[in-house]
């Protein structure tokens, strides 16, 4: 059940980077949303060197120095690494703690050396198959929480996940543009998924004392939004992205519900208005993840965030250096612009500047700017009477702001597809049980494998 | 706060040229109970075509509601989408529509269309990225393939021994991780062993041309909209180098 009930800022105005309502102080005398901002490097092995644990090892090994070794290059002050699980570091839970440690000596090392302050995020992989199998009983679950537990004892300070519950039902109805299918994949079953998932987490942080730290749905918004893509592409209409990401807020929230407690992952982008409501730190990324993925809000992102990431970087040679080097060095800089804001009182400014570069860019920066993140916010803890309630004002809220604004330019095919998604999310149902059971008729007949047990249905 | 007065030297919106009014179908029919058919592929409405069909069929022959129906509906859907005007979701739930219609037509025929050949697709093993895969799946089925779905995180061994069963025109591959991508090259490795030469074509996002094109029988597919062109090049004999060379350079 929802349980957020009021924003943790009075207005979107108090919201800056830098600075949570509530910072997190774990790893190496690392402070997140303290007062400054510090990078979050995610560094990817080479293709091949995930054969064995051996090579593996040896290939986090040889990233992880070459990220500390350009912090202390360049005078970076702290720096967070992002053990972003391939398959096989979760699947052989051993891999994961092993890869974690030797992350966590290396990290001492330059403690103790340069007092260069820095943390351990573990992101483990989420494997389930929710149209295969049990997914609240599963080998993969099995391996799934194992690996938590192996990367906490060996030393990960930050507990993640992408969890995908719900991600069957949003893969069919994305690329039809049913946004009723999508408000129940992400908003309903999603949510419903992540609370089940979040309890364990918790549960496991604790045992090991580290952090739980976040979820995001890179499973559904992330989807509708890369498909959505650049102004070229034709895959998916970019408002109906943009109402994707709002449900996704209601849905990302439950690991704060549970007891997550941030920073954040990078790659929800629905964390701005995670942060309006909890409080709590994000990590997010933009500009600097263009190694991963592109996007149209590459510096609005950066406004209210705690940490800056590059999403992932796969580990080449570039003539500046390894890539891993080079992005903690383009990171670095990034963080230091806006911690010299901060220090020179400059900060609001700065944050101005990046939402002006975007917002009216495209539809999700729109929605994301932190003066509409806040009022979604304000329209999902103002519905809080279900999962289901606060999904379906959340995405409500974010086609009133992009239709209320003459500035947002859009196609008519775009304004179109907005249109026709809001006169279905307003004429859907009001209580939750009676959207479920529709849903539940409709999708079993359209999905096979979709069951509702694995849902607690 | 000040606020931006001109946004042109910040962004441009390229998006916005020539969108003006969405240019409509062409294709129509006479008849105006295969115009409802048309009509429903053309708009996607599955929830009506079980009818258009049906009145469709009380007075003509199930032949005539495929083809002049069904198909050229389907037919003008891929050229809205080929010009930009449709975006894929629309190209799907045409599809969609189309398919339940045709299923209508084949329980009246006695029999089932012959497809046009048996295409096996799947997403690597260890991965779950599976959407691109999703999309050639219903792209294939759109254009009259039979498609045998192996799903997601296939083993290697299940893949060969499904070539093995089903012997298909074509196997596709999609992965999103360069570290789950390899397991093409084992897939072409141990057919190539055995004596096949299926064309295998690989897409998703991690993949690349360069990679592909390293090992036998790979084609490397760039976008999921190019999956039943290739698949009817390898109907009509085109072998695997034939396919690459034709696709890739
Ligand atoms: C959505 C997503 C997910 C979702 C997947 C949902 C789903 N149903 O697929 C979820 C959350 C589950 C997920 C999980 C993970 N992900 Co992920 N994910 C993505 C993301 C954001 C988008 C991928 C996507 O769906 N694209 C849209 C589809 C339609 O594109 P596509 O499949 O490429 O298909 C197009 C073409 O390639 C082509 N095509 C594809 N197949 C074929 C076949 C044929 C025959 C043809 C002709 C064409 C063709 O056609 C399509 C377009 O028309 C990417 C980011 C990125 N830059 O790609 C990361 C990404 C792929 N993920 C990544 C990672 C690392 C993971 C995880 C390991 C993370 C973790 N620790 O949890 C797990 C993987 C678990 C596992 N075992 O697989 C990395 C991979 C890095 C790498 N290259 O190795 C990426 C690149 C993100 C990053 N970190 O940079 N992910």
């Amino acid at each position: 059940m929802p349980k957020f009930e009021k924003m943790a800022y009075a207005s979107s105005d108090e919201m800056i980077f830098g600075t949570a309502k509530n910072p997190v102080k774990y790893g190496r005398d690392f402070t997140v949303g303290g007062g400054y901002v510090f990078p979050e490097l995610v560094p990817h092995p080479r293709p091949g060197t995930e054969a064995t644990k051996k090579t593996l090892v040896k290939e986090y090994e040889k990233m992880v120095t070459d990220v500390l070794d350009r912090c202390v290059a360049i005078g970076i002050p702290g720096i967070q690494i992002e053990l972003e699980h391939v398959y096989q570091m979760t699947r052989n839970p051993d891999w994961g703690g092993e890869i974690a440690a030797e992350t966590k000596r290396l990290q001492e090392e330059y403690y103790r050396k340069f007092g260069l302050k820095s943390a351990i995020r573990a992101t483990i992989a989420d494997y389930r198959k929710p149209d295969e199998e049990d997914i609240r009983n599963s080998v993969a679950l099995e391996n799934m929480l194992k690996t938590f537990e192996t990367s906490a004892a060996g030393g990960a300070d930050n507990l993640s996940i992408e969890s995908v519950g719900g991600k069957e039902i949003s893969d069919y109805t994305i690329v039809r543009q049913d946004i009723r299918g999508t408000l129940f994949g992400i908003g309903v079953l999603g949510s419903r998924d992540m609370e089940f998932m979040w309890k364990k987490v918790v549960e496991i942080a604790n045992k090991y004392g580290a952090t739980p730290g976040g979820d995001t749905n890179c499973a559904q918004a992330n989807v509708a939004m890369f498909m959505a893509g650049g102004y070229q592409d034709r895959s998916v209409p970019h408002t109906f992205a943009a109402l994707t990401r709002a449900i996704a807020a209601a849905r990302t929230l439950v690991a704060y519900e549970q007891g997550a407690k941030g920073p954040t992952k990078d790659c929800g982008y629905e964390d701005v208005i995670i942060k309006a409501i909890t409080g709590n730190p994000i990590s997010m990324e933009g500009k600097t993840c263009a190694c991963a993925h592109s996007d149209l809000l590459g510096n609005l992102v950066a406004a209210c965030c705690d940490l800056w990431s590059n999403e992932a970087v796969e580990y080449h040679d570039m003539f500046g250096g390894t890539t891993v080097a080079v992005f903690t060095e383009i990171l670095g800089y990034d963080v230091a612009l806006m911690n010299t804001a901060i220090e020179m009182g400059h900060a609001k400014i700065l944050k101005e500047l990046m939402v002006q570069s975007d917002k009216y860019r495209d539809t999700h920066g729109f929605i994301l700017c932190p003066e509409n993140a806040y009022e979604i916010g304000k329209a999902i803890v103002s519905n809080n009477t279900s999962y289901y309630a606060r999904a379906r004002a959340a995405a409500i809220k974010a086609g009133e702001l992009m239709l209320g604004d003459s500035n947002l330019q859009m196609s008519a095919f775009e304004k179109e597809s907005l249109q026709s998604a809001m006169r279905t999310l307003e004429s859907l149902p009001d209580k939750e049980e009676d959207f479920i059971s529709e849903c539940a008729d409709i999708y079993k007949k359209l999905i096979p494998g979709f069951t509702l047990a694995n849902y607690g249905l | 706060m000040a606020t931006v007065a001109n946004y042109a030297n910040i962004f441009v919106r390229y998006d916005l040229i020539s969108s003006g009014e969405a240019k409509g179908a062409k294709v129509s029919s006479k008849d105006a109970a295969l115009q409802k058919v048309l009509q429903c592929v053309l708009e996607g409405d599955s929830d009506n075509i079980e009818a258009a069909v049906n009145e469709a069929l009380a007075s003509k022959d199930p032949m005539t509601v495929i083809n002049e129906g069904l198909i050229k509906g389907m037919n003008e859907v891929s050229r809205l989408w080929d010009e930009g005007v449709y975006y894929l979701p629309q190209a799907i739930v045409a599809s969609d529509a189309m398919l339940k219609g045709l299923e209508i037509c084949e329980k009246k025929l006695g029999k089932s269309l012959e497809k046009k050949g048996t295409v096996i697709t799947h997403t690597a093993e260890g991965d779950i990225h599976d959407l691109g895969q999703k999309i050639v799946n219903a792209l294939l089925r759109a254009n009259g393939f039979e498609v045998v779905d192996l799903g997601k995180d296939v083993p290697v061994d299940e893949v060969v021994a499904a070539v093995k069963k089903y012997n298909p025109v074509m196997l596709t591959g999609t992965a999103l991780m360069t570290t789950t991508m390899t397991a093409f090259e084992r897939i072409s490795n141990r057919l190539t062993k055995d004596g096949y030469a299926t064309p295998f074509v690989c897409g998703g996002g991690a993949v690349s041309l360069e990679y592909v094109t390293g090992y036998n029988l790979g084609i490397y597919g760039k976008d999921a909209s190019q999956a039943p062109g290739m698949a009817s090049d390898a109907v009509n004999g085109l072998s695997w180098s034939q396919l690459r060379e034709k696709w890739n350079s």
